[in-house]
């Protein structure tokens, strides 16, 4: 037992903690060819990712009901497991075993595809988010626009709903959710484009690793202050965070598009929505604040204690303090986004769109502007 | 041009105390997370109500006169006082009183101008009920003594916020005997009565 | 055959199967929200088969301009002016039909001719899958550069075209009071338009 589990920590570690190829070795090492486990590996990652974010929203849906409750001096949560934790386990049991109502009046094909199709893009853009130099299901060349383009076949799902619930609420839920994702999608766009003028590349690999030559200071967030307001707000916009949930404004739509919504097909919204608030959290700690860096460069830590960065032990640590790292920069945001959920009211269709329009286009475009022109004049600290 | 870059500077300008208020909105949220929660474990922990609580109607039977003067200052001629004229003594006899809960709004006019002050307010307030009509409470319902949250073993009676010491905001680790921030109204009273007692005194000498 | 071939097989299969009957869909449906999910759905498909060509920056931009923009567009349209009225009967359907029918059959032929007349067997391009983005960029902005602009400058003249025709109330009022434009565009607007008082 105990060499084996060797023998899998000297192949995971021999490889610069790829783990693919260690598993590729370990299998052929039992004597399969290598495409077969190539294969069998492939799967894994994504497995690995859907749980990881899943239970992310189980963990964010508990901190956001604890996190509010604490804003409002309340408990909220409490009898569910200690300190109510398992509360959004609770609340998924039952919105699972609820009664899936289909309107008799909808379109139930319709009905039913507009759910799957707002949830699959999220989940499908966490192809590209890394964890660590090789902890990301696929380094794609495109990374960043990647997650771009996915993000915008959600309206149409949104779209779907709202037109195939047969209510005016919902439709007009739908029609706002599509008109904010698209105005937002430009400055979004626009903000990236800046990092990734700085960084020569759309992969999410690169950027972060660009970002961790000097630890904290060199992260993007001090060169890139405007991005990453504009990029905060504009993911806020469209995860439909209260500044921004007009969609959902429950005072005026009731619930927007999800107002015929009940059972798993809500919950499926619901998942989304909590899905691409982490998702945007992660790029956000990924494109500004240095992803899965230390604050203090890990090279310069294992250098003044006298130990090679490539060793086992020390890649394997740092490894895991990327993770963490990454995991705590995200729940960091997640937290602001809750924070200004209670702070701030909810904004008028014109005043988002004129947000939208009339003052981040124009800011990010004078940042795209102003970052190419700063790379220009100072190529060692903007990316040569 | 320059009316251009005026406006720019006017606009920049605003954003920039929208970004500010909007920090401060945030510190004033993030500093109530450090506040206790003021939550009552309702229904094992209830509130005291306070001494001039406005609860279910309480009435006397006997002491009432069916001078109907509780119908009229109702703002919804709410109340029914049920009477006969006894031709032979020339006097109202009442059968029946009763007082519809589900409609009355608790302003406590009709005990306020009641003559006999067989009316009075008490301290109960949980009236829900599976059907409305069993909120119409007859005069025996309406005699009934309230329940009292102190007295009731099953509740951990809590202080409302007003009755804490001063500079405390949680009721639930009270001492025992700790009073209330200010005088009590009885303190209050006996003082008055006092000075006067002594104001007369000063004037007899 | 090798797994990945096959599986590129059978993506390739399933993809075209999508787009042929999807496009099918789009034309032959009565239904015009139908029709234009289904327009979605073909777009994604081509997306799908760009991917299989290991063209994946063209492919997300096809999703977002075609999938994000362009039938969110139309489905926004379609749903602001969801009227359902009964269509009114054309006068010489049959003909129409029959006149469309042979355009969509002569353009059919045309590709039908192409297809046999081209040389399939001699090997294309390389794909040069991740550079791609790169290789494109640089076109875009040497050999390209002129129909690059041009387009830019199109949809430049289409978005002020479609500002004029949202704002025909100020137009109009021209008309009557022959007020110069400009006047009314400064006192109608709201004082923080920053943009389009930038040139008084
Ligand atoms: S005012 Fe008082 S005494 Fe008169 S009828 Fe009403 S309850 Fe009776
Ligand atoms: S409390 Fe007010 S509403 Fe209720 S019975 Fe008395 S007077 Fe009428």
């Amino acid at each position: 037992m105990f060499t084996t589990l060797k023998i899998v920590f000297i192949a995971v570690v021999d490889t610069g903690l790829d783990l693919e190829i260690s598993f590729n070795h370990l299998l052929q090492g039992i004597g399969l060819p290598s495409s077969i486990a190539h294969l069998l590996w492939l799967p894994l990652p994504m497995l690995l990712v859907l749980t990881a974010s899943l239970i992310g929203v189980l963990v964010t849906v508990w901190l956001e009901r604890k996190i509010s409750a604490a804003a409002q001096q309340r408990i909220g949560p409490e009898y569910a497991g200690a300190l109510g934790i398992l509360q959004p386990v609770a609340d998924g049991l039952k919105l699972l075993v609820k009664e899936d109502i289909i309107p008799k009046k909808a379109d139930s094909l319709l009905f039913t595809l507009g759910p799957i199709l707002v949830l699959i893009p999220v989940i499908l853009s966490w192809l590209i988010v890394p964890f660590g130099q090789n902890l990301l299901i696929s380094n794609v060349g495109i990374g960043i626009f990647l997650w771009i383009a996915l993000s915008s076949i959600q309206p149409i799902g949104l779209l779907m709903s709202g037109y195939a619930s047969n209510n005016k609420y919902s439709l007009l839920g739908g029609l706002r959710a599509a008109a904010q994702s698209i105005s937002y999608e430009i400055p979004l766009a626009l903000a990236v484009l800046a990092v990734v003028m700085m960084s020569n590349s759309l992969s999410t690999v690169d950027i972060v690793n660009q970002q961790n030559t000097a630890g904290l200071l060199s992260w993007n967030i001090f060169r890139q202050p405007v991005g990453f307001l504009i990029f905060w707000i504009c993911a806020l916009a469209e995860c439909e965070r209260l500044p921004f949930d007009l969609p959902e404004a429950e005072e005026e739509l009731v619930a927007g598009y999800q107002t015929e919504y009940a059972g798993m097909k809500f919950a499926l919204f619901y998942l989304g929505s909590y899905i691409n608030l982490i998702l945007s959290s992660l790029l956000v700690s990924v494109l500004y604040l240095g992803g899965w860096g230390f604050p203090i460069p890990i090279d310069l830590i294992t250098h003044s204690l006298g130990q090679s960065p490539n060793a086992p032990v020390i890649q394997i640590i740092a490894a895991t303090i990327g993770i963490i790292m990454t995991v705590f920069k995200t729940y960091l945001l997640v937290f602001l986004a809750i924070l200004l959920r209670w702070t701030t009211p909810r904004v008028r269709i014109d005043q988002l769109l004129d947000l939208g329009w009339k003052f981040l286009l124009p800011i990010s475009l004078v940042n795209l502007l102003f970052t190419a022109a700063l790379k220009l004049a100072f190529p060692i600290a903007f990316g040569g | 041009m320059v009316t251009f870059f005026q406006k720019a500077a006017e606009y920049a300008q605003d954003a920039i105390s929208a970004g500010k208020y909007l920090l401060q909105g945030l510190a004033v949220t993030f500093d109530h997370m450090r506040r206790r929660p003021i939550t009552v474990q309702y229904p094992y922990e209830k509130l005291i109500p306070s001494e001039r609580y406005r609860g279910r109607i309480h009435y006397e039977f006997d002491k009432c006169i069916a001078c109907e003067v509780c119908v009229r200052v109702c703002p919804i001629n709410l109340p029914v006082v049920d009477w006969v004229m006894n031709k032979e003594t020339k006097k109202k006899e009442l059968r029946n009183y009763s007082i519809d809960f589900g409609v009355c709004i608790f302003c406590g006019n009709c005990v306020e101008y009641c003559p006999t002050n067989c009316l009075s307010m008490t301290e109960e307030y949980e009236l829900a009920a599976f059907d409305r009509h069993n909120l119409n409470f007859d005069n025996v319902a309406l005699g009934r003594l309230p329940t009292n949250v102190t007295t009731d073993p099953s509740v951990i009676a809590l202080k409302e916020l007003a009755y804490l010491p001063q500079g405390v905001m949680d009721p639930h680790e009270l001492e025992k005997d700790s009073s209330r921030a200010g005088k009590l109204p009885s303190e209050v009273l006996i003082k008055t009565i006092d000075n006067d007692t002594a104001s007369i005194g000063e004037k007899t000498q | 055959m090798t797994i990945s071939t096959s599986t590129e097989l059978i993506c390739f299969l399933i993809l075209s199967s999508v787009i042929v009957s999807g496009g099918l869909g789009v034309v032959l449906i009565e239904n015009i929200v139908y029709s234009a999910f289904l327009l979605g759905g073909v777009f994604m498909s081509v997306a799908g088969l760009y991917l299989l060509l290991n063209a994946s920056f063209v492919a997300a931009a096809q999703v977002l301009v075609y999938v994000g923009a362009v039938n969110v567009l139309i489905l926004f349209a379609i749903m602001l002016v969801n009227k359902k009225e009964v269509m009114k009967p054309i006068k010489g359907l049959k003909l129409r039909k029959f006149f469309s029918g042979c355009v969509c059959a002569g353009l059919l032929a045309l590709l039908f001719r192409v297809n046999i007349i081209t040389n399939w067997a001699t090997p294309g391009p390389q794909a040069i899958g991740e550079i791609a983005t790169e290789r494109i960029g640089e076109h875009l902005f040497t050999d390209y550069l002129l129909p690059f602009e041009l387009a830019s400058v199109l949809l430049l003249m289409a978005m002020i075209g479609a500002i004029v025709l949202a704002r025909r109330d100020v137009i109009s009022i021209e008309l009557e009071t022959t007020k110069s434009i400009q006047e009314n565009i400064i006192n109608n607007s709201t004082d923080n338009v920053l943009l389009n008082q930038s040139n008084d």
